[in-house]
C-alpha cells in the first residue's frame, strides 16, 4: 500500500485530480466524511488529510510515503525529503512587500518584518547579511505594516489585491511557488516498483 | 511523591528500559559475534574531545552540530560528533598496525539532531577497514554490511550504492566556488533536478556538466542505472568512479547478493570526507537509513597519516524500531527462574543455594520472608525455595 498525505482544501482537491489522471483511485479524497485515514477502493492507497505544514513532516517520518505541499511549505518546514517534481498547480510568489516609501524608525536599526514563514525569512535575510527583526504572526499579515506593528511583510502574495486595498505594495518577488511532489527518502527505494512509474505518469501529465 | 520538572531528560535523549535494553543487548551479541568472525577488533574512543579535531579538519563538522563544553583551561570540548573520524584519528596517531579492521559499539552526540526520529545521543555500531583500498575491499564492506543485518534478523532491506566520485567529477567540470557546491549538492541530494538545472543555468556551468547534474536525481533504481550514467560519465573522475561501481557490482552478484544491491548516483551525502563508494540501508519499515557507510580514502590524511578505508555505521536505535514493526522483538526474559526465601538465621544456607544454582547457570533471586507470595510465583512459572535452619527446599 502507498500512503500519500495531502494539504485539506484546495490543494487536496486539485492533488487528487492529478493523482486520478494518474490512474490512481483517488475518489475517496472527494467524499465527504469525518475518517482521517481514507483508503481508496482497490486498496492500493490511504490517504491522509492534514494541516498542510504538517505535509512534510509525515512524508520525512516515512508515514506517508508520498505528499504534495506547496513550495512555501516546504522551504519553511525544511525536511529531509526528496522533491520530485514542480506539479506547477497553486502557483504564486513568496514576496517582501510594504509601502512604497518606507519610514524608517530611528530607535531601530533592524528592519521589523511580520511574517508567518518565520525559518524561510530568517534565512533570506541571513544570506543577504542583512539584521532584521521577525515578528512572528498567523494570519492577517497585511495588517501589521498598516498598524506599525512591522515595516514590511514577508508574505504570499496571489493576486496582490489585499495589498492594493491597503496602499501596499510588492518591493521584492522572491521565490516562485507552486505546489510540488514530495517523496520519503527511504520509500522511493523500497517501493521503487510502484512509485517510480506514478512519478513518471505525473511528470509527464504536468 | 512530588515530581520536579528537572527529573525529566532533556530533549533528544531516552533512558533504556529493561526490554529495550534485553532487545538491543541480542542485536549486539549477534553483531558482536559477527564482526569478531570477520577479523574485527573492538575500540573504544573517548567520548570528549577537542573541538579543533573536528573543526579545523578539512572535512569538518558544522560548529551547530556540536554539544560544546569547556575545559579547565579553557579549550573547548565537545562531545564526538562522528564515530568514522574519531577512529580515524585513533589509526593515525597510535602505532596501530595497517591493515586493520576495527568495530564498535559507542554512542555519537549531534546537537541539531538532524532528520527525522530526531534522537541526539544516537547509539551506532560499526566497522571500519583500515588501509586496503580497491574494488574488493568496498565489496567486501557491501557484504558484511549485507550480512550483519541478515544476522539481525532484519527482513526487508536493500543496500543502496553510490560513489562520490561521480558527483565530485561532474562537478571539477563546473568551476564552482563552495557555496555553489553545496547549493547544487542539496538540490540534488533532494532529487530536485528542475531545481539544480536553474541554478546551473544561473551560475553558467558547461552544458554537459549541467545536463550530468540535472539527471544525477534520476540515475537510481537497479544495475540499469550503471549503463544510463554511461553518457555522464565525461570527466576521468566521473569515469572512474562509474568503473568502480561496476566492478563492485559484478563482484557482489558473483556472492550472490545483488538482489540486496539498488544504485543511487544521486545520494551526495553531506560528510565531504567520503571519497569513493558510498551506501545507505534501508527497509520499508521505517523512513530513515538504518545504516549509512563509505570509502573515505583521504580522512585520515587531516590526522597526519595516509590510510585508505571502508567503513559503515549501524543506528541501532532506528534497526530496533524497524524489528519491533516487523514483530521481532521480545519482552525481555524474566529477571530470575528461581527465587529462595530465607527464614532468619538462614541467609547463609540460602546465599550458599544461590551460589550453587548460578554456577549452574540458574537465574536466582534472593528474598527475606516467609515465602508469601511463593503461589503467586510459582503460577508465573518461577522454582520457589525456602531456606530454614535445617537446609533448603522447595515449596
Amino acid at each position: 500500500m502507498i500512503t500519500v498525505a495531502l494539504a485539506k482544501g484546495r490543494l487536496a482537491q486539485e492533488s487528487a485530480a492529478l493523482l486520478k489522471e494518474c490512474g490512481v483511485d483517488a475518489d475517496v479524497v472527494f467524499s465527504d466524511t469525518r475518517k482521517l485515514v481514507l483508503e481508496s477502493a482497490d486498496g492500493q492507497y490511504a490517504f491522509f488529510l492534514v494541516k498542510p505544514s504538517d505535509v512534510p513532516t509525515y512524508v520525512e517520518y516515512g508515514i506517508a510515503d508520498i505528499g504534495i505541499a506547496g513550495k512555501d511549505t516546504l522551504m519553511e518546514e525544511d525536511k529531509d525529503l526528496y522533491e520530485m517534481l514542480d506539479l506547477k498547480f497553486e502557483q504564486c510568489k513568496l514576496c517582501v512587500a510594504g509601502y512604497p516609501e518606507m519610514k524608517k524608525q530611528l530607535t531601530n536599526s533592524h528592519l521589523r518584518v511580520a511574517t508567518k514563514y518565520v525559518n524561510t525569512a530568517k534565512k533570506l535575510f541571513a544570506s543577504r547579511g542583512e539584521d532584521i527583526e521577525i515578528i512572528s504572526l498567523h494570519g492577517s499579515i497585511e495588517l501589521a505594516p498598516v498598524t506599525g506593528l512591522s515595516d514590511v511583510i514577508f508574505d504570499i502574495v496571489q493576486t496582490g489585491s489585499t495589498l492594493k486595498a491597503n496602499g501596499l505594495v510588492v518591493l521584492e518577488e522572491v521565490y516562485d511557488i507552486s505546489a510540488r511532489l514530495v517523496v520519503n527518502k527511504v520509500s522511493l527505494k523500497t517501493k521503487a516498483d510502484v512509485l517510480l512509474p506514478l512519478i513518471e505518469k505525473m511528470r509527464k501529465k504536468v | 511523591m512530588k515530581r520536579r520538572s528537572y527529573y525529566r531528560l532533556p530533549a533528544g535523549v531516552q533512558d533504556l528500559l529493561p526490554d529495550e535494553c534485553y532487545n538491543l543487548n541480542l542485536i549486539e551479541k549477534k553483531l558482536e559475534e559477527k564482526f569478531m568472525l570477520a577479523g574485527c577488533s573492538r575500540v573504544q574512543s573517548a567520548a570528549l574531545e577537542y573541538y579543533d579535531t573536528y573543526a579545523e579538519i578539512k572535512n569538518k563538522i558544522p560548529q551547530k552540530k556540536m554539544f560544546k563544553l569547556t575545559d579547565g583551561d579553557g579549550s573547548l570540548l565537545v562531545l564526538r560528533p562522528d564515530m568514522t573520524l574519531a577512529v580515524a584519528r585513533m589509526a593515525a596517531t597510535s602505532p596501530l598496525a595497517l591493515p586493520a579492521k576495527l568495530c564498535y559499539f559507542s554512542n555519537v552526540w549531534d546537537y541539531a539532531g538532524a532528520g527525522s526520529y530526531t534522537i541526539r545521543e544516537i547509539y551506532q555500531a560499526g566497522v571500519e577497514f583500515l588501509g586496503r583500498s580497491g574494488a574488493f575491499s568496498d565489496a567486501q564492506a557491501i557484504a558484511f554490511a549485507i550480512e550483519c543485518l541478515q544476522a539481525i534478523g532484519l527482513k526487508d532491506f536493500i543496500v543502496d550504492v553510490g560513489h562520490a566520485g561521480f558527483f565530485k567529477g561532474i562537478l571539477q567540470e563546473c568551476d564552482l566556488d563552495g557555496d555553489a557546491v553545496e547549493e547544487v549538492r542539496l538540490l540534488v541530494n533532494a532529487k530536485d533536478a528542475p531545481g539544480a538545472q536553474a541554478l546551473l543555468e544561473k551560475y553558467g556551468a558547461p552544458r554537459r556538466a549541467a545536463d550530468a547534474l540535472a539527471a544525477l536525481p534520476t540515475l537510481f533504481g537497479g544495475e540499469e542505472v550503471l549503463s544510463r550514467a554511461e553518457k555522464y560519465a565525461g570527466s576521468p573522475a566521473a569515469r572512474e568512479a562509474l568503473d568502480r561501481l561496476k566492478r563492485v557490482y559484478a563482484l557482489l552478484k558473483d556472492f550472490g547478493l545483488e538482489k540486496y544491491v539498488s544504485f543511487d548516483l544521486g545520494t551526495v551525502k553531506d560528510l565531504s570526507y567520503y571519497s569513493g563508494v558510498v551506501f545507505t540501508g534501508l527497509t520499508r519499515s521505517i523512513g530513515s537509513p538504518i545504516l549509512s557507510g563509505g570509502r573515505y580514502d583521504n580522512l585520515a590524511d587531516d590526522f597526519g597519516r595516509h590510510v585508505p578505508a571502508v567503513g559503515f555505521a549501524m543506528g541501532l536505535k532506528r534497526i530496533l524500531i524497524a524489528l519491533e514493526r516487523q514483530g521481532a522483538l521480545r519482552p525481555a526474559a524474566p529477571r530470575a527462574d528461581v527465587v529462595i526465601f530465607s527464614e532468619e538465621g538462614a541467609e547463609t544456607k540460602a546465599y550458599q543455594a544461590y551460589l550453587e544454582l548460578t554456577a549452574a547457570g540458574r537465574r536466582v533471586d534472593l528474598a527475606a520472608g516467609d515465602a508469601k507470595e511463593a503461589e503467586t510465583l510459582k503460577n508465573a512459572g518461577m522454582v520457589v525455595l525456602k531456606a530454614t535452619k535445617k537446609g533448603v527446599e522447595k515449596i
